[in-house]
């Protein structure tokens, strides 16, 4: 999967077809359609490429010190616009560097189920949210889901919920973890049906990739293997082997350039030198996560556009999403070695649909998952009402060690017009460009379904036979991995950024396919739509320019 | 900082403490220029005790040393002691955690400060009785400076042995961690059980 040639190199000044900022989950697919479609393109990435064997098993730099986040700016945070934004509040996890998010995340790879697309007509209106039908169905989407699933390798086995499938998952599950038997066999007592996990880790050589060897560091890590199916070694060597893509990195884009007409012209950009250039395109792709999406088209400003890009709305950064989680453990008698393979290997839908039963709107589905790396267990693994230090730290800490698991809970979160991301008006980037200002708070329904799902999980690891358990407490989101939602997708330019194409509805030759795009936030595990959607854009999009409709 | 559920847990666990979080917030660049300085420091077989320490005393690190070996206490597994610990907390305070190495050591002092209240006459938690140590770090557990030398302690017992401490992956040993790039199944007992039971 290597360049068949060295990759080519464009002058910013010359004219390329497309612009794609960010090389993510989407920016690397969005890259690879436009470059097999016969366009010229320049991925602008502003963190550096790493390969996978600069990938280490090293907690400190990895996890502590976010060496892959590479994160220079910061953001403040509020729960309400009345108040004033701080620094450090909150946790917003993205990875600046090529390949982006899909280099370290945990590989989960749910589909949205038809649900997902048509809750609102299903449910009726939710009062005080922005909870709306996409302007596109599952239906229209499963094509993507089945070409991004072979595209880039992705192990599963279809279960009792799973919506329908034009083609068979291209590889078998990973070999299920101990976690995973407990998983299962707690639920099944409970009379649920628990499945394999969907996972972008390959369970078998694919695509001349090896498969996974097991090694347990997936959860923040890079894989050394390439076993994960991260775009940096999928799509993006693909795009590079037309000969008609750069991706460069260490350019971190400050601005969506518009000429007198309202079209896009090129982005102006940092190099690694913070040395300011412009690198002209006829059209530009903005794949940059669902929160610096919304910052820079915000930081877009011109006279044409006095309120951000494509911003005609006024939603560009509303309706920011971060899918609810919980987090509960259990003990069992014997050792189940969770530091081994992948994080998760078994998974319940039975809890994915709301149910007006319940007394709240939400849905989602719990897992079986390890929480065993050993710096990270030592601090936080244990019980919190027990001893953390001393001679009884201890010999929790060496009974539990390798018999805990987790059952872990990921669910809704109500798209809010109150949840958003905009420019803090003080602070500033390392760029002196306006910081991110998070302005975000839990409705009142997607706490509930946290701790419904927690309540189950605390079931199964019983019925399991954990000879203990405990809770992580639900609580108010301050850490977020998953940022959706805030360029909504949707038919009428009044209530959304984009068109169902991706196209901005303000600007013809500008379009956002990230996790922005989002209109609801599914249930907990949003990649595979978000790949799905950058290959269903990429497609579209390459047409238009074919066409000479940009 | 960290990704996903795992970082949620960590985040709880360590930004609890102002200053556990001033530790996470060290510059990337920094990290691996103290891998590399711990690289070169890393004493080669057979070079005798004691070692020079980088950035603390012989006193400071006797005292860090006993703190050390009392949040993880030796029994019949190695401790923080046997882990050398304490060669962690100073390699660490003199590269990329340096800038704690003012409030660490003035926490130290403040802490021999109230050595000497109860005891008259002994200037150094060093050299306390180890139930009288104990007896001292629980009256103290909720400050700062005790929170910030328990994130400092479990860090250096189960971080990369590169990083100074984990001596001979004694951290993990005791947990029963190994560090592999390569796993077959079974991974653990159950799943064991259940491909037998097929």
């Amino acid at each position: 999967m290597r360049p068949a040639r060295p990759a080519v190199r464009f002058h910013p000044s010359r004219t390329v077809d497309f612009v794609v900022v960010g090389s993510g989950a989407a920016g690397g697919i969005i890259a690879k359609e436009l470059a097999t479609a016969g366009l010229t393109v320049v991925v602008l990435e502003q963190g550096p490429r790493v390969e996978p064997p600069q990938f280490e098993h090293d907690e400190i730099k990895t996890l502590f010190q976010s060496a892959l986040q590479n994160n220079p700016a910061g953001f403040t945070f509020r729960r309400s616009a009345s108040e004033t934004a701080k620094p450090g509040q909150i946790q917003l996890l993205y990875h600046r560097l090529v390949g982006g998010g899909s280099v370290m995340f945990t590989a989960n790879y749910w589909r949205f189920r038809e649900i997902d697309f048509i809750e609102r007509s299903r449910l009726g209106a939710i009062s005080g949210t922005g909870l709306e039908d996409w302007p596109i169905t599952y239906r229209d989407l499963e094509p993507y889901y089945t070409k991004a699933e072979w595209e880039l390798g992705v192990s599963g086995e279809p279960g009792p919920f799973d919506p329908p499938r034009t083609r068979p998952y291209p590889l078998p599950p990973l070999p299920v973890k101990s976690s995973g038997v407990l998983f299962e066999r707690g639920a099944r007592a409970l009379g649920l049906h628990p499945q394999p996990a969907p996972l972008a880790i390959l369970s078998q050589p694919f695509n001349g990739r090896p498969a996974c060897q097991h090694c347990g560091y997936c959860l923040g890590f890079g894989c050394e293997f390439r076993a994960k199916s991260s775009t940096l070694y999928t799509v993006i060597p693909m795009a590079e082997a037309t000969g008609r893509c750069e991706v460069r990195p260490n350019s971190y884009v400050r601005r969506i350039e518009v000429d007198r007409k309202g079209r896009v012209t090129g982005a102006t950009y940092f190099d690694e030198n913070k040395k300011e250039q412009f690198q002209r395109a006829r059209a530009v792709v903005l794949c940059c996560n669902g929160s610096e999406t919304p910052r820079l088209l915000l930081l877009s400003v011109s006279s044409r556009f006095p309120n951000g890009l494509a911003n005609s709305s006024g939603v560009v950064g509303k309706y920011l999403m971060f899918n609810g989680y919980s987090s509960s453990s259990g003990v069992f008698e014997r050792p189940l070695n969770e530091f081994k393979s992948v994080t998760a290997t078994r998974v319940l839908y039975d809890f994915y649909e709301s149910d007006p039963r319940r007394g709240f709107y939400g849905g989602g589905a719990p897992d079986a998952r390890s929480f065993a790396y050993p710096t990270i267990f030592a601090l936080g693994g244990l019980p919190h009402d027990g001893p953390s230090w001393g001679a009884a730290y201890k010999r929790i800490l060496r009974d539990y060690y390798t018999r805990t698991m987790n059952v872990d809970g990921h669910s809704t979160s109500l798209p809010l017009e109150t949840n958003t991301i905009s420019l803090d008006p003080d602070m500033k980037d390392a760029w002196g460009l306006p910081a991110m200002r998070v302005t975000y708070k839990d409705h009142p329904d997607d706490l509930a379904m946290m701790r419904f799902l927690q309540d189950r999980a605390i079931e199964i690891l019983e019925a399991a036979g954990a000879r203990r358990t405990w809770r992580q407490p639900v609580q108010e989101t301050n850490l977020a991995a998953h940022l959706l939602g805030t360029c909504r997708m949707g038919d009428d330019p009044r209530t959304s950024v984009v068109d169902r194409y991706h196209r901005a509805h303000d600007v013809r030759n500008l379009f956002i396919c990230d996790g922005s795009s989002l209109v609801t936030g599914g249930r907990g595990q949003p990649t595979a739509t978000i790949q799905a959607l950058a290959y269903r854009a990429g497609e579209h999009i390459a047409a238009f320019a074919r066409r000479g409709e940009i | 900082m960290l990704a996903d559920p795992l970082s949620r847990r960590t985040f709880l666990a360590v930004s609890s403490t102002a200053l556990g979080a001033a530790w996470l917030a060290a510059d990337p660049a920094l990290v691996r220029a103290a891998l590399e300085h711990a690289a070169r420091a890393a004493r080669s077989p057979g070079t005798p005790e004691p070692v020079p320490w980088e950035v603390l005393t012989p006193d400071q690190a006797a005292d860090l040393d006993a703190i050390a070996a009392q949040i993880f206490p030796t029994d019949d597994t190695p401790g923080a002691r046997e882990a050398r610990v304490v060669t962690f907390l100073d390699r660490s305070l003199a590269t990329w955690a340096a800038q704690q190495r003012e409030p660490l050591l003035h926490g130290l002092d403040e802490l021999n400060g109230e050595v000497e209240r109860r005891w008259p006459g002994t200037k150094r938690f060093a050299n306390l009785a180890p139930e009288r140590q104990l007896e001292l770090l629980r009256a103290q557990e909720q400050t700062p400076f005790f929170q910030q030398m328990r994130f400092a302690t479990l860090v250096g017992m189960f971080s990369l042995p590169a990083y100074g401490g984990n001596a001979d992956k004694a951290g993990w040993r005791v947990i029963g961690f190994e560090d592999r790039y390569a796993w077959q199944p079974p991974f653990g007992d159950y799943d064991a059980e259940a491909a037998r039971g097929r």
